[in-house]
Order: structure tokens, then sequence, then C-alpha cells
């Protein structure tokens, strides 16, 4: 029973990790980015901002024609990344990353975060800005 | 296999470790009572209950606010209660799939809520069927006048501040909902002082400091998101009752008029919380809701406003839509 159980439970956590589910939220997703402009930008870091109620890291992206742009991308809320094992050195100025995400609404050079990925192939995942989930809602 | 040497060697071990037992016993003295002393509730130097610390009410995330329909128990237990937590897991799991697609990230270990273990089956404790009173249909009306009641998480329009919810506007969750469980930041810290008791909330780190000295209440004329609070003790229960909340509040239906009565008390495992919610120009009755809070590990700044780029962004975006897709600077 036991093992059955925590298969189902190991089961549905794993289709959820493979689903990227959101995972933090003070404000909706929806109101600032799109979900139909998936974004990968490959870029250096330039900054990070420690700040509530998201982090926000900024990244130089190269184009092909050898234009930089500069990108700043919302992840998950400091105290969240602190309890998950973030640290000031976790992506300090320099890293180069490739950062998988959702681009703002209004076309800016901004994006939520979902994955990045170290060259080395590790991953680090950023935490989003939010799903509208119940547990989330100011009115429980 | 046990064959009959096995067998009577752990019959002699047996015998003789019942013999060693009652040697042993012989040499305690009995104690003189049964009664286990109680042990005394911590007080602070100048002898009120002490409740100080950071709780955290990580433990009853995912506990339904109000009992599903066609529960009938408040709390269970063995085959039922294994059978509920994976219940609630598959419902969070679809919940967020659904809501948020393929937007978010990060595997489900990192969620504080995640595998919490509550037997309970509702944070409301009465009424009995542990759901939130029907509101009064003048309640009702005024409920569905509201036009974004869900502030960021509503289809909008967007084009103020004041279109936003104060959660979005990082001024407050709102009492009492700012005790409840949200997805992260689930603390609260107090501190005492002679005469005073201070409540911090880690999100969004608004600090209620509540006078203990018996003043009456202030004038109604005067409004708070946190409404008016003072304190009192009561059998080493904290008791804190609120009024005069500002007229932009609203929880679950009710705002200016609403009343809260808060009780924080020792339990076994940390503090016992339960809030009774009044309006009587709202709910058909009060109605009250509870949490157990455990000793949280760490209260975290959480300086909400002044980062908070998703209200400029959120209305950029209302104004892109306008334009029709295009950007907006």
């Amino acid at each position: 029973m036991r093992s059955r159980l925590f298969g189902v439970v190991a089961g549905a956590a794993f289709a959820v990790a493979a689903a990227a589910v959101p995972v933090m939220a003070h404000h909706s997703f929806a109101a600032e980015f799109d979900a139909k402009k998936p974004v990968k930008l490959r870029g250096t870091v330039t900054k990070m901002e420690w700040i509530n109620p998201h982090s926000w890291i900024h990244i130089d992206v190269k184009t092909p024609d050898g234009k930089v742009e500069q990108w700043m991308v919302e992840g998950g809320a400091p105290n969240a990344l602190l309890r998950r094992g973030w640290n000031k050195n976790s992506l300090l100025p320099g890293t180069e990353i490739l950062v998988e995400g959702f681009q703002a609404k209004d076309g800016a050079m901004r994006a939520n975060g979902r994955d990045i990925t170290f060259p080395d192939g590790k991953k680090l995942f950023v935490g989003s800005s939010g799903t509208g989930a119940p547990d989330e809602r100011p009115d429980k | 296999m046990r064959t009959p040497l096995t067998g009577a060697l752990a019959a002699g071990l047996l015998i003789a470790g019942a013999v060693c037992v009652s040697v042993l016993r012989a040499q305690v003295p009995a104690p003189a009572s049964t009664t286990i002393p109680k042990r005394p509730a911590p007080r602070t130097p100048w002898g009120d209950p002490d409740l100080q610390g950071i709780w955290s009410s990580d433990e009853e995330a995912g506990v339904p606010f109000e009992r599903p329909l066609g529960q009938t128990k408040a709390k269970v237990n063995g085959t039922e209660l294994e059978a509920l937590l994976e219940e609630r897991e598959h419902q969070r799991a679809d919940n967020a799939a659904t809501i948020g697609g393929v937007t978010g990230a990060g595997p489900v270990h990192w969620y504080e809520i995640w595998g919490r273990q509550s037997a309970r089956t509702s944070l409301v404790v009465d009424p009995a069927d542990g759901r939130v009173p029907r509101l009064i249909p003048e309640a009702e009306q005024r409920q569905q006048r509201r036009t974004r009641p869900m502030g960021s998480f509503s289809a909008g329009p967007f084009e103020r501040p004041d279109d936003f919810s104060l959660y979005d506007r990082c001024i407050t969750r709102g009492l009492p909902a700012m005790m409840f469980p949200a997805i992260y930041n689930n603390n609260t810290r107090i501190v005492q002082a002679p005469g005073y008791v201070a409540v911090t909330y880690e999100m969004i780190h608004e600090t209620r400091v509540i006078p203990l000295d018996g003043r009456p209440f202030a004038s109604g004329r005067i409004r708070g998101y946190l409404g008016d609070a003072r304190a009192r003790w009561d059998d080493g229960a904290l008791v804190i009752e609120t009024r005069h909340f500002s007229d932009k509040t609203n929880y679950r239906g009710a705002g200016a008029g609403l009343r809260l009565v808060e009780r924080f008390r020792r339990s076994h495992r940390g503090l016992r919380y339960e809030v009774t919610v009044e309006d009587p120009h709202t709910f058909t009755r009060s109605w009250t809701a509870a949490l157990n809070l455990t000793p949280g590990i760490a209260l975290f700044e959480y300086a909400c406003h002044e980062g908070n780029y998703a209200m400029r962004n959120m209305l950029s975006a209302a104004r892109a839509a306008e334009a029709g897709g295009r950007a907006v600077k």
C-alpha cells in the first residue's frame, strides 16, 4: 500500500516537475508576461538585483548581427531563493548562462525566467512570477 | 526457520532479561506520584505569558480553507489520511499545471508548501461543517459589483495602480488573510514589551504594534488597512480585537464593518491561532478559522514596494494591449 502510494505521489511529483510548474507568486504572470512568447537568451550576467517581491537578473545578450541587447529577467522572490539554497555567489557578474523564459507583454527586453543553464549543462531554477493558484490568492 | 535450539535460547534470554529488569526496578525508588508535573508556560520578565518567537504556518499549508463538500470529519487518520494527502498533492499539481501551464519554474521539492502532513480537513473550525457562512444578499450584490476582486489575477482593465490589489501593490495581504499560509514566506514574528505586543508578518513585512494597556479604541473616523487593534490576556492567551478597517479592504466581502477577534496561545507544538470573523453586514453569522503554528527558522526581509517593478510592467503591458501589442515605452 505504502509503496503504491509513494509511487503515485512520486509519479505526480515527477509529472509536475517535468511540466515546470510555476512556483512563486506575488502578482499574476499573465498580467505582465506573454506565455505565447517563449524566449531563449544566451548571455552574460551583468548584475543580479536581490529585491522584492521578485529578483531580477540582468544579462547582456549578443545578437547574430553583433549588437548587444540588455535584458532583464524576473526570478523568484529573494526569500524563497535563499531558502532553496541560492546565495549571492550563485550568479556572479560575468557568468555565461542560457535563460529560458517568456517575454514581457509590452515587447520590452524583459522576460520571466524559468530555467537557467550553465555552460557545463547544470541547471538553476529561477522561479516564476506567479500562477494564480488558489493558495497564492490574497483572500484566503 | 526457527529451530528448537534457537527457540530455547530465545526463551532463556527472555527469562534472563526479565530477571535483570526486576532487579533493576527493585533498586530504583518508586516515584512519589504517577502524575507528570505540568511544565509551566514561559513568562516574560514582567510576568506576561511569553509568546515571543518566529512562528510558521507551513505545516498547515495544503489544508483547504473550507472543508470540501462530502467530507464530514474535521480530522482524519490512518489510511484515510494517506488518501487525503495523496489527493491534495494531486490537486495541487493539477491546479498549478492548469493555471500556470508552462510558464513557471522549479521542481516541486522547492515548494515550501509541498508535502505537508496536516490531518485537518479545513481551516474553518466554526461552524461545525467547516465552511464560511453564506453572505447576506446585500453583501452578495456588493461582491458582484467589484470589478477586479483578484487584482492582477483578474482580466483587467488595468489603468492605474488602484486597479491592482493591495497585495499586488505591496501594501498588505490583509487581515486575517496574512496569517494563513501562501506559497512562501509563511512566517510571523511576535515581540513583546511591557504594555505592547508587536506582530510582524514576513509577507508583506507589516508590523502591528498593539497596546495591551486597556486603552479605548481610537475614533471610528480613523480607518486603516489593518484596522485599529487592542490586545489583552485571557488565561494565558493573547486576545487581539481589531475594528475600524478601511473601506478599501475586502476580506471575503467584508470591509469597513469587519471585526476580528484573534487568539494566540501556547500549544504542545508551538502556538494555536484562532480568528473569529464578524460582520453582520456581510455574513449571516460569525465564524472562526484556526491554525497550528510551529517554530519557524528565520524571518527574512520582504521590502516589497521598493523593487515592485511589476506594477510598472503590468501597466505597461496593459497599454501595449490597447495599442495592439506594440511596444510601449
